[in-house]
């Protein structure tokens, strides 16, 4: 397993301790009377090497939260900095750079071009950012994800968990200062399940890199350090320290009645 | 992206089908047109190639038509110039070849096709300047002697009439040749050709030396030899190119227009139907003008593959289709195809480029997706309008309306022009609107459905609705098709109805006498209509060049003339008065010295300056016959009685038919009518024929990519057959919205054009629309699109559910 230069990522913990901020973050879809408050004022802190979970019932506002602070959707007030750069003023164009070179996406499935083999998916956000992949590198990030046998594959001839590996893969493959995983599980089945989120924790673990799981399930959620739980678009509890499905899901629960 | 672009071009080929055939089809179309239009180039006539010196009369002074004229040699001037080319040393015979209007008739019908502009007769010793062998008998030596093609049908031996200039006359075959043509004695040539335009010399030694020789005592003619003997093409020839070029850059335009709009709408349609593939580039990292830049590579792609098989298909089928202009009349017997490199190098560019414009809209709305759209599940389109829709369509159309409304005030030469316009513009404008006018003429067209109770009725009206931007995308090559083929026929029958009352407006004549089988009416055909039949010829002036004339009896209503200056009352019984129109600056009272038909000069006098006439110069008919004896009238009209009594004084053996001037007997120039119905036939095919295609890959397409769509209707519980009929359903409804489209596009140009034509008349115009013509049209759409709905849906259902959602 190749080790991840420790220089680069020991600056980028003394210079931003958190990974990803949103500071009083509103959005809203629609206008009128169809107006929808998705995210209500809401402030959150990632910190770097942490493994966070946000859940909520449907409609709270956890994937709005998720594509704000992911830089995929403008938020029409507040602030979202991710590794200490305020998006805000960013043009559509800065910021996909700042996407392709600081956040990795894991979606809950069509994460890979069809026309693309696992290789040239992983491969892709280099292309974009016009490097030249060295092979190794993408040799290294699909042996991560325990795919090094399949480089050669197209998305159609790989199963639903080893489609979501190559996707982890890809988000790895630029480094980023975040992965950002919307349901990463909700397509796949128990085992393919465990094996992506173990996959999710070692990252934490052994390199140190930040991951925000948008999830409904307590399951998954047990694999976090910490739990956001969001409801109307603001938050509303937070769980920490060592946590166990039962305990999400007790919590969880306790939300669900309190609407 | 290059990498990215021949990935997706290589691994998805399906979904850039429709364009990549849409393109080649452009792409050959125009090969095709180019290569034959670079190919009709003047060659040495047949008849004389057995010349290889040729002495050809002066060009006329050059004139507004673009064709070179030449004044012919009189007959004093001839006869001195073949004796002085005689003695040239080397010459063996100097041959004046004489070119006359000759017909036989064999079984009571004028036979043979001669050209109004070609006329078949010829004086025997010109026999001796062709390749064609006398096969039987013996060549014509007295008067009432003559020599046929073998394919006249008359044997040696029989007496058939031969129709000239004045009329039929009995003639004795005494030889066939082995080729076209009606050859009659020298003597009786030199009558009904008095006028001569080449002289062919054969010769006894080098052509050039000869021709050296020759040039000397030659005086103001030209000498010919080699290659530059084309430039004794019958000027006829050059005109008949000239048709056959305008229609053919009117195929090509055609096929450039519908190619942009296919490629363009079908490569909109892969990019709808890819937008979440898009996103997801845009959310892990591509910027929108990278994203642009793969579209770009993509077309680029499709575009070099798609030009260079076009190019292809077009080099193969030219040879064909000039083979087709000639049997149809379009191009000179003996015209090949050429393939010039530069016509192919630029039919090959052309398409590249047409495949980079149509993308470039496209491209620019497919990168401005928001990378948010890769993460919804269903493709649920919320916005098919933009501004820049809005704002291409409102215009198009705003502007296609006003071109309609602007027609009915149009100037007569431009009413045509003005309503092909504003069909464009509608189609177009409709085509960028149809996400706004689809959904409620979806809803309007489904209704009668919602009453029945059947699953199938609901599920077509919501999915067409839904997806509008998939079904305008689906119907725009239907309105186009549509639109088209009603237009262009409607058109055509409306102007021939048109052209029938105009005539009687005009003339208040009641039957008219048109050509039939022969090129024009013989005096002996207007005698027997018993009316006015203007004789056309052609006249020579030092300064004006060759200007068209029309021999009149004297003055009639249907002349339309009205004197400016000067008086009309001795035109036609003058023989050398002459009406002139304004623009020849002419003064009433002042003489001309003119060339005439025969090469003999004649001095007229300025009677009257007129407003408007069918030519410039109206004079004598008595005067043009005498120096024109092949010269034929294209009309006679016959003031009192109907079409069957004037038919009966006619018969069959002059070759004319009488019509009577109503509305629906149109009654047009049989030649032109031809031409026109060639013409509409081969726009309505390949509008048809290509749009038809179109059709069938975008739905192909549509259905393709809904293959999860279908999967899930068949695990909801529905039959493979329920399934099938449901995807025709939504084909039949996608050709029901760009039938109405298109019949809104082409009545409404249509409406101006008639309001156009009646203005210009003076009197109503019936709008004729050939309806048999485009309900088979539409049926052809429908056949497409029902056979295309369902061949892709049985392709999709055999693919299982599971599969097909990634």
């Amino acid at each position: 397993m190749r080790s991840y230069p420790a220089g680069r990522l020991a600056g980028r913990v003394l210079t931003n301790a958190y990974a990803v901020r949103l500071r009083a973050v509103r959005k809203v879809y629609g206008t009128g009377e169809r107006a929808v408050v998705a995210l209500d004022g809401l402030t959150a802190d990632f910190a770097n090497g942490t493994f966070t979970a946000v859940m909520g019932p449907s409609g709270s506002g956890k994937s709005t939260l998720l594509h704000c602070a992911a830089g995929l959707e403008r938020p029409d007030g507040g602030q979202v900095l991710i590794d200490g750069t305020d998006l805000g003023p960013l043009s559509e164009r800065r910021l996909t750079v700042l996407r392709r070179e600081r956040v990795g996406f894991v979606f809950q499935a069509a994460n890979l071009i069809a026309s693309l083999t696992a290789e040239q998916n992983v491969a892709l956000p280099l292309r974009l950012s016009r490097r030249r992949p060295a092979p190794a590198d993408i040799t290294a990030a699909l042996s991560e994800v325990g795919l090094a046998g399949r480089a050669g594959h197209l998305p159609a001839e790989l199963s639903g968990g080893e489609r979501q590996r190559v996707a982890l893969a890809r988000a790895l493959v630029t480094r980023p200062a975040v992965v950002f995983a919307d349901e990463p599980t909700g397509a796949l089945d128990s085992a393919a399940s465990r094996q992506v989120l173990a996959l999710l924790r070692g990252l934490v673990d052994r390199h140190g890199h930040t991951v925000v799981m948008v999830t409904h399930d307590p399951l998954a959620a047990g694999h976090a350090d910490r739990v956001l739980f969001l409801a109307d678009g603001a938050l509303v509890d937070e769980l920490a320290g060592p946590l166990s499905a039962e305990g999400v899901a007790g919590r969880m629960a306790r939300l669900e009645v309190a609407r | 992206m290059t990498g990215l672009a021949t990935a997706t071009l290589r691994r998805r080929w399906a979904a850039f089908a429709g364009m990549f055939v849409a393109l080649a089809l452009g792409v050959g179309l125009v090969t095709g047109t180019l290569l034959l239009i670079t190919s009709a180039n003047a060659q040495v006539p047949p008849r004389l190639s057995g010349s290889p010196v040729l002495v050809q009369s002066p060009a006329a002074a050059d004139n507004d038509l673009g064709f070179t004229e030449y004044v012919p040699w009189s007959a004093a001037r001839t006869t001195e110039l073949v004796g002085a080319l005689a003695r040239v040393p080397g010459v063996v015979a100097a041959i004046p070849d004489r070119t006359f209007y000759a017909q036989a008739v064999v079984g009571g019908r004028p036979v043979g096709d001669p050209h109004p502009l070609d006329p078949q007769g010829h004086g025997w010793a010109s026999a001796a300047l062709r390749p064609y062998p006398l096969i039987e008998g013996r060549a014509p030596a007295a008067d009432g002697e003559v020599v046929l093609g073998r394919d006249a049908g008359a044997p040696v031996g029989a007496t058939v009439q031969v129709l000239t200039g004045a009329g039929p006359a009995p003639y004795t075959v005494t030889g066939l040749i082995d080729g076209p043509g009606v050859y009659l004695p020298d003597a009786t040539a030199a009558r009904l050709a008095p006028g001569v335009r080449l002289i062919g010399l054969l010769v006894d030694g080098p052509a050039d030396e000869v021709a050296m020789a020759a040039a000397a005592v030659a005086g103001d003619g030209r000498v010919l030899t080699g290659e530059a003997r084309r430039d004794a093409e019958a000027e006829a020839y050059a005109r008949l190119r000239w048709i056959g070029a305008q229609i053919l850059i009117a195929v090509g335009t055609l096929a450039v227009f519908v190619s942009v709009f296919i490629v363009a709408s079908t490569f909109a349609f892969t990019a709808t139907q890819r937008r979440r593939e898009l996103a997801l580039l845009r959310a892990v990292g591509a910027t929108p003008g990278q994203v642009r830049r793969l579209l770009g590579a993509e077309a680029l792609g499709v575009g070099l593959v798609a030009s260079a098989v076009g190019v292809a298909l077009g080099a193969l089928a030219a040879p064909w289709a000039g083979d087709a202009l000639v049997r149809a009349g379009l191009e000179p017997v003996g015209f090949t195809v050429v393939a010039d490199v530069a016509a192919l190098v630029a039919a090959y560019l052309g398409g590249v480029v047409v495949a980079l414009v149509a993308v470039w809209a496209v491209a620019r709305r497919a990168a401005r997706v928001r990378p948010v759209a890769a993460l919804r599940e269903a493709t649920v389109e919320r916005r098919p309008m933009t501004w820049s829709r809005w704002l291409v369509g409102g215009a198009l159309t705003v502007g296609g309306l006003a071109l309609v409304v602007g027609s009915a005030f149009a100037e007569p030469e431009n009413l045509m022009n003005t309503s092909l316009y504003a069909a464009m513009a509608l189609i177009l404008g409709l085509a960028a609107l149809a996400p706004v006018v689809v959904g409620p003429l979806v809803r309007v067209l489904t209704w009668p459905f919602t009453l029945g109770r059947g699953a199938t009725g609901t599920l077509v009206r919501g999915s067409a609705a839904l997806a509008v931007r998939r079904t305008a995308g689906t119907a725009a090559p239907v309105l186009l098709t549509v639109g088209f083929a009603t237009l262009i026929l409607g058109f055509a029958a409306t102007m021939t109805a048109a052209y029938g009352v105009g005539e009687k407006e005009r003339t208040g004549a009641g039957v008219m006498v048109r050509p039939d089988t022969v090129p024009g009416l013989s005096d002996a055909a207007a005698r027997a209509a018993g009316g006015p039949a203007p004789l056309p010829s052609v006249v020579y002036d030092a300064s004006r060049g060759a200007v068209d004339v029309t021999g009149i009896d004297a003055v009639w209503r249907g002349d339309l003339l009205t004197a400016t200056s000067g008086s009309l009352a001795r035109l036609g019984t003058d023989p050398r008065g002459v009406a002139v129109v304004g623009w020849l600056d002419w003064a009433v009272g002042s003489t001309h010295e003119l060339t005439l038909a025969d090469g003999a000069r004649e001095t007229v006098t300025v009677l009257a300056v007129v407003e408007a006439a069918p030519t410039p110069v109206i004079m004598s008919r008595a005067t043009v016959r005498a120096h024109d004896p092949s010269a034929l009238a294209p009309v006679a009209y016959v003031l009192d009685g109907t079409a069957a009594t004037t038919q009966a004084r006619l018969g069959g053996g002059l070759g004319a038919r009488a019509v009577d001037l109503t509305a629906d007997s149109g009654g047009s120039d049989a030649e032109e009518d031809r031409l026109v119905q060639i013409f509409v036939w081969i726009l309505v095919a390949v509008a048809t024929g290509y749009t038809g295609l179109s059709i069938a890959t975008t739905l192909l397409m549509a259905v393709v990519g809904r293959a999860r769509d279908l999967a899930l209707l068949r695990l909801a519980g529905a039959s493979a057959t329920r399934v099938r009929g449901l995807v025709a359903a939504e084909s039949a409804l996608v050709v029901a919205v760009g039938t109405v489209l298109g019949l809104a596009v082409a009545l409404s140009s249509l409406a101006g054009l008639r309001a156009g034509l009646s203005a210009s008349i003076g009197a109503p115009v019936d709008l004729i629309v050939p309806w048999a013509s485009v309900a088979a049209v539409v049926g052809c759409c429908l056949a497409l699109a029902i056979g295309a709905g369902t061949l892709s849906a049985h392709l999709a259902l055999r693919t299982p559910a599971v599969r097909s959602s990634e």
